[in-house]
């Protein structure tokens, strides 16, 4: 099976600044991929060259084409939602949704229809006349109709109250994902997505910091609170990251047998939130993982 | 070009209608009906000078005495010099509607969406200007051609009351099909005529960061006015190759009836047939131009430039 997104030394300079700096990266198919990073880490610009929307430096091929070259074919197989609120303000949803009908030959219907039922949009309404989060709704049922290879999802639920993000995301993993299919989402509210991610990526400064199945990350990541005698030698294991928490300190550790934790504490799994937070350092904490869900 | 081509253009122009229906689809409406409440007005403030409308009937009489020939002329350079309105205020939608066609998703970001589906760019583009040489000229004619009906029922109604047959009058020396057939390819003469024009509008909205329209109008202006001045302080001049005037020429030139070059004091010389209007025998002049090839070939380049553009086009 061909990797849906190949890149080799992926890059884009905007003036002095590298917004992607020889960025490696292989997602196969099946895959539901959390891009997580601080702000201005390189994530709208990596997801831009994925989707034949921004120029990069590098090898790239995203379901065997050239994004560069191809986008109006790979589009037949890549959907995407790059931001919010983008669908033209003019139009008409029932106008949209037979654009969308017309233009591209995977888009169903019943499907759109069957999404957007729960909601209150009306056929007849004009774009503008919509809510921000009632356009975003919009914007998910016609993505989420069409029969697509990869589906790009940039904060996809920015704006949405909780029970649609719960209903989202639910309907992403049981109706939407199969084998065939890749996701890869980007958002600040990891604590939303982490339960369906099989892999997971963080970037800064244009560079990949981790890229690892959730898998291989829950094998490799240990948090131990630790008894408050044995704080020391925990520190001498070489935690990655401390923390406080009501007076006890939390350490997480890479690579560390977790039998040999367990002597100094309670162990358990990083979320990913605390695993970013370790990795990509506490000053990057406001901006990176500011929302901690609602 | 196949059919798949066909179904997805048409889903693009169909597009540019929803998005402008006031410019499309309204506008020539909105010129019909002022039309008409103008000839009825008309009649109404005639009706103060003249309450029987004698005069009226006795200049319907003599048009009616006339050769076929010159009843024909009268009544095609009436209903032209109708269309010629139409024309007119079409060349100024086409114009601001191009600036604005691949700008304004840029502005919103739906430029986003668009890119989302599966058309490629220079479908886009193709879709812009199509809009501009077809369907708006299109959607203009059959607004013309209603009004055309609506005036000749007037007319009918008059000569009936004036005692006078409206189909030998009016409705035969009109000869509607020939007249809207040579209409609807004059329009698309002069579309193809206007073609660099139009590329250059379309391939400035497809770059410029703002104002579009400022910058498509105000780059020839400024080239215009600095050969202008290079002529003055040089004293080289070449009348009639300012840039400018150039392009004012070919705006106010081609097919359309007001359009007509009558060369001042030789007005003798002027031979009052159809041809004044517009015939077969002139499109196919303006088609024949070399006038026509140079402004194509400019055309193309320009299309190139929007589309080489468009495909780096995102948000910001």
């Amino acid at each position: 099976m061909n990797a849906t997104i190949r890149a080799r030394n992926l890059s884009r300079r905007f003036g002095q600044t590298r917004a992607l700096d020889g960025v490696d990266l292989d997602i196969p198919s099946g895959r539901i991929v959390g891009l997580i990073g601080p702000n201005g880490a390189g994530k709208t610009t990596a997801l831009k060259a994925i989707l034949g929307l921004g120029r990069y430096d590098g090898d790239l091929e995203v379901l065997g084409l050239d994004p560069s070259s191809s986008r109006d074919r790979l589009m037949e197989d890549v959907c995407f939602i790059a931001d919010v609120a983008v669908l033209p303000r003019w139009a008409r949803v029932k106008h949209i949704i037979q654009l969308t009908e017309e233009l591209h030959p995977r888009f169903s219907r019943e499907q759109c229809m069957f999404y957007l039922k729960n909601t209150k949009i009306k056929m007849d309404s004009k774009v503008k006349s919509l809510s921000k989060g009632m356009v975003v709704q919009l914007h998910l049922a016609l993505v989420m109709a069409i029969d697509a290879k990869l589906l790009v999802l940039d904060e996809p639920t920015l704006g949405l109250d909780i029970i649609f993000r719960k209903r989202f995301y639910s309907n992403l993993l049981n109706e939407y994902f199969d084998e065939e299919r890749t996701i890869v989402i980007t958002t600040h509210q990891v604590e939303e997505v982490e339960h369906i991610l099989t892999d997971l990526i963080f970037i800064k400064d244009g560079k990949l910091i981790l890229n690892s199945t959730m898998d291989d990350i829950h094998e490799r990541y240990t948090e131990c609170m630790v008894k408050p005698d044995q704080v020391e030698q925990a520190r001498a294991l070489k935690p990655l990251h401390e923390r406080v928490l009501f007076g006890r300190h939390i350490l997480l550790f890479d690579q560390v047998e977790s039998a040999r934790l367990r002597e100094l504490g309670e162990v358990h799994k990083p979320s990913v939130a605390d695993l970013f937070v370790a990795l990509m350092g506490d000053d990057e904490e406001q901006s990176g993982i500011g929302e901690n869900a609602a | 070009m196949n059919a798949h081509w066909i179904k997805t253009l048409w889903a693009l122009m169909r597009r540019e209608l929803w998005e402008s229906p006031v410019a499309f689809k309204w506008t020539p409406i909105g010129i019909g009906i002022f039309l008409i409440f103008l000839s009825v007005i008309t009649l109404i403030i005639y009706t103060q000078f003249d309450a029987s409308l004698s005069s009226l009937f006795d200049g319907l009489r003599m048009l009616a005495e006339r050769s076929v020939e010159e009843r024909s002329l009268a009544v095609t350079a009436g209903l032209f010099s109708v269309a010629t309105i139409f024309f007119q205020l079409m060349l100024l939608i086409i114009l601001f509607y191009l600036s604005g066609s691949l700008y304004d998703d840029r502005k919103d970001r739906s430029i986003l969406f668009w890119k989302s589906l599966p058309v490629s760019d220079s479908m886009t583009v193709a879709s812009k200007l199509l809009t501009a040489c077809l369907l708006v000229p299109g959607m203009f004619l059959f607004a013309i051609v209603l009004t055309h009906l609506v005036l000749l029922l007037f007319a009918t109604v008059l000569s009936l009351l004036a005692g006078l047959n409206p189909i030998t009058t009016f409705w035969l020396p009109a000869s509607l099909p020939r007249l809207w057939t040579v209409m609807a390819l004059g329009l698309i003469v002069q579309a193809l005529w206007l073609l660099p024009v139009y590329a250059w509008i379309t391939f400035c909205s497809s770059w410029a960061p703002r104002l579009p329209i400022l910058i498509a109008f105000g780059i020839p202006a400024g080239i215009a006015l600095v050969q202008h001045s290079w002529s003055l302080a040089t004293s080289f001049s070449l009348p009639g190759t300012n840039i400018g005037w150039i392009i004012l020429q070919r705006l106010g030139s081609g097919v359309l009836p007001s359009n007509i070059d009558i060369e001042f004091g030789n007005t003798n010389d002027i031979d009052f047939n159809e041809d004044l209007f517009m015939s077969f025998g002139n499109l196919l002049d303006v088609l024949l131009d070399p006038a026509m090839g140079i402004g194509l070939a400019i055309a193309a380049v320009f299309i190139a430039g929007a589309i080489w553009f468009r495909r780096r086009a995102t948000d910001n």
